[in-house]
């Protein structure tokens, strides 16, 4: 008897990166742009969303499809600030979202209404990194009671990021983290990096955050009229 | 985790291409990782070995392959499909 070889020689992520090209053709067809939150457990994804949804909600449709290892918390949390869908997506186990889970998800949500999609994923600075979900861009939150040096101890994740959100600033007299070394951090693993500041329990903490977030909209409204 | 959701990525790719009823057949598994990849390499193989190791595979075993970059890839299967020598 023989042992045959076979030949294969293809990519691991093959598969989820062909879904996640029909998650990013299905939200280009509808004009809708997506942002993939990712971070740390505890950075603040959710109260930044908890926060947006309710000041943004009146003016802008917004969708979300939360990621959590067990529970659908955050999506409840969410859910008490919209009336819109927040579809929960719990892994079971897995520290990431795939591109399966999200196309799968966005079934239950009306694209042709919704102006922005957030994407909140597993905390969980290290396997997000790898896993494309279709998404227009991920933003990193970094919160001020982390240590500085996260960029350089998790370089993948804000290789692949496009901005950097900064949470927690009104924290910032208490705790020994210096922005400036962040960033300094920051630049070394990705000199594209955008940076953003905000402060989700101080009543102006977000302006600049939401000014971010309506550039994003209208660049997918744009897509919507083309 | 990361390392064995990666590991079952393998198994289900070689599923797709063998067959449920082809996996008892497989002796080893090639499998390209590069020193960029992100991937525990130790990890990622006892992972694969446990997964190999239960049916419906029937004791393959992993073959890592170091390579350069960022590459990571199933390179190859080794089957015994019972036919003769040729």
């Amino acid at each position: 008897m023989a042992v045959r070889t076979i030949d294969v020689r293809e990519r691991i992520m093959a598969r989820n990166d062909e879904l996640a090209q029909q998650v990013r053709e299905r939200l280009r067809e509808a004009g809708v742009p997506a942002l993939n939150l990712v971070s740390s457990p505890g950075a603040g994804k959710t109260l930044l969303l908890e926060r947006t949804l309710a000041d943004l909600g009146d003016e802008l449709v917004i969708s979300v499809v939360t990621g959590d290892v067990q529970t659908q918390n955050d999506a409840d949390r969410l859910a008490r600030h919209t009336d819109r869908l927040v579809q929960a997506v719990i892994t079971n186990g897995a520290c990431h979202l795939d591109a399966k889970q999200v196309l799968t998800a966005l079934d239950a949500i009306d694209l042709a209404a919704t102006d922005l999609l957030f994407i909140e994923n597993v905390g969980n600075l290290v396997c997000p990194a790898s896993w494309d979900l279709g998404e227009n861009a991920k933003i990193v939150l970094f919160s001020v009671t982390e240590g500085e040096d996260k960029p350089v101890k998790y370089p993948k994740m804000f290789q692949q990021a496009r901005t950097v959100v900064f949470t927690k600033l009104d924290l910032l007299p208490h705790v020994p983290f210096k922005l400036e070394r962040a960033i300094e951090f920051c630049r070394q693993v990705n000199p594209e990096l955008q940076f953003l500041s905000t402060a989700a329990l101080t009543p102006d903490g977000l302006d600049e955050w939401y000014g971010f977030l309506w550039a994003e909209a209208r660049s997918g409204a744009r897509g919507k009229r083309g | 985790m990361h390392e064995l959701g990666l590991a079952l990525e393998v198994c289900r790719m070689t599923e797709e291409r063998l067959g449920a009823d082809g996996m008892a057949q497989v002796r080893a598994v090639g499998v390209e990782i590069g020193d960029d990849a992100g991937i525990e390499v130790g990890n990622f193989q006892f992972c694969l070995e446990t997964l190999l190791a239960e049916p419906p595979f029937r004791g393959a075993h992993p073959v890592i392959l170091r390579r350069p970059g960022d590459v990571l890839r199933l390179a190859y299967l080794e089957v015994d499909d019972g036919r003769p020598d040729d």
